[in-house]
């Protein structure tokens, strides 16, 4: 799985996370523990934001012929 | 002495001597009796003041709409006919000058335009959460340097593969579509960026190749152009699935901002924050709530308690025997006939009497 994949997936986990708050799934008593979780996998993907780098391959290939 | 050749060597000796000494050669010129022959093969003349040279090229190689009238520059390979007359085997052909490229352009566009190869409804989005990205460009160009730049600031994580390529002269299209080729074979990548900053209209001219428009027309990976300025539209933009207006604009169409996706994600943590504080007040509400209607109805309750007690002691009051005896009665304690002895109680006295007499009263 590629770095670029992963990011994806958090960010995707981070939004269905996120929607339970405002669903009808909601119960008080789980919100500390569902919140805990959220802000744990945020600051995750803060991470790998500012730290992932791209990375540049200049193909050998020669296209002059 | 000097060499004999019979016409024949002279001719094949001739050309490997023009071969070896203008291989290659560029010439530009106007082009002057443009004619095409059994639709296969193209013959023009191309002069200036005080010659002209005439050139030949099969219909199938030209790759750019030329009419008399028109500035070209061309390479090609001078030649002696078998009849002796000298021509120029055309190998590339690009307009030069503002009017002739615009005119070539027209043309080739109106043919494109023609057959659906800018058709808006074959464009294709870019795919979401791109990981694998192929450039085109010239890695020496400063719009790829603006391109990695960009990219490099608003998101990471990504594999992009470039291919290096001229951007601009008469080799630049055939370049190009090499390296479309080698990406749509392949297949490692979700989109193809050719990229080239700003430059003349000669310089950009290798955009209205039309093998190369027609190779990102058919292109199966979608492919974004970043190519000159806003102002500069080639055919290659036209005929690309989405059309960036500068190097620096395509990076940014691929690539979300990390810095507007932190702000988000924080936005989401504090929505879901408020969500949570938001339901407490609405509990703390609900139970306040319930506690009042509580103490109103215990108080209701209390109250008709109350008045009832009230209303009880006050009957209590009128039934009470000292009440009665007060207000001159007595009450009678014995048997009540005749001889028996009997207990009188008045309000001040208590009396002990014997009856006399008993009788049923009439009313």
């Amino acid at each position: 799985m590629s770095e670029q994949t992963n990011l994806n997936q958090k960010i995707a986990e981070l939004d269905k996370k996120v929607e339970w708050f405002h669903s009808d799934d909601f119960k008080l008593e789980e919100a500390v523990i569902k919140y805990k979780e959220a802000t744990k996998l945020a600051k995750e993907i803060e991470k790998d934001l500012n730290e992932l780098k791209n990375e540049i391959e200049v193909l050998s290939q020669d296209f002059t012929k | 002495m000097n060499p004999k050749f019979t016409p024949t060597e002279f001719i094949t000796t001739a050309n490997q001597a023009l071969e070896y000494s203008f291989s290659g050669v560029l010439i530009e010129g106007e082009v002057a009796s443009y004619k095409t022959s059994q639709n296969k093969w193209v013959f023009f003349d191309l002069k200036d003041e005080e010659s002209s040279i005439s050139c030949f090229i099969p219909i199938w190689e030209l790759r750019t709409p030329i009419e008399d009238g028109m500035k070209i520059i061309v390479r090609g390979l001078p030649k002696l006919t078998k009849l002796g007359k000298f021509s120029i085997t055309v190998q590339k052909i690009q307009p030069v000058g503002e009017g002739s490229l615009k005119k070539a352009y027209e043309l080739l566009k109106k043919k494109l335009t023609g057959e659906g190869l800018f058709d808006p409804a074959k464009k294709r989005p870019l795919p979401e959460n791109l990981s694998k990205i192929g450039v085109i460009s010239s890695t020496q160009a400063a719009g790829y340097a603006d391109f990695i730049k960009i990219i490099n600031a608003r998101w990471g994580g990504l594999k992009i593969s470039v291919a290096h390529t001229q951007v601009q002269g008469l080799d630049a299209p055939d370049q190009i579509i090499r390296a479309l080729n080698y990406f749509n074979e392949h297949g490692d990548v979700e989109v193809i960026a050719i990229l080239r900053g700003g430059g003349s209209a000669d310089d950009l001219s290798a955009f209205n190749d039309e093998a190369l428009v027609r190779a990102i027309a058919a292109s199966k990976i979608p492919i974004i152009t970043g190519i000159g300025h806003e102002v500069d539209e080639s055919l290659a933009d036209l005929a690309a699935d989405i059309r960036a207006s500068t190097p620096s604009n395509a990076a940014e169409m691929l690539t979300k901002d990390k810095k507007s996706e932190i702000s988000k994600i924080r936005l989401l943590i504090k929505s879901s924050r408020e969500s949570i504080l938001e339901k407490i007040s609405h509990e703390q509400d609900n139970n306040t709530n319930k506690i009042k209607q509580i103490s109103r109805d215990l108080t209701s309750k209390f109250q008709q308690l109350s008045d009832y007690l009230a209303h009880q002691i006050k009957l209590l009051e009128v039934l009470n025997p000292e009440k009665v005896l007060k207000q001159g009665y007595a009450i009678l304690n014995g048997k009540i006939s005749p001889g028996e002895l009997i207990k009188i109680t008045t309000f001040k006295q208590e009396i002990k009497a014997e009856v006399k007499e008993a009788h049923e009263r009439t009313n």
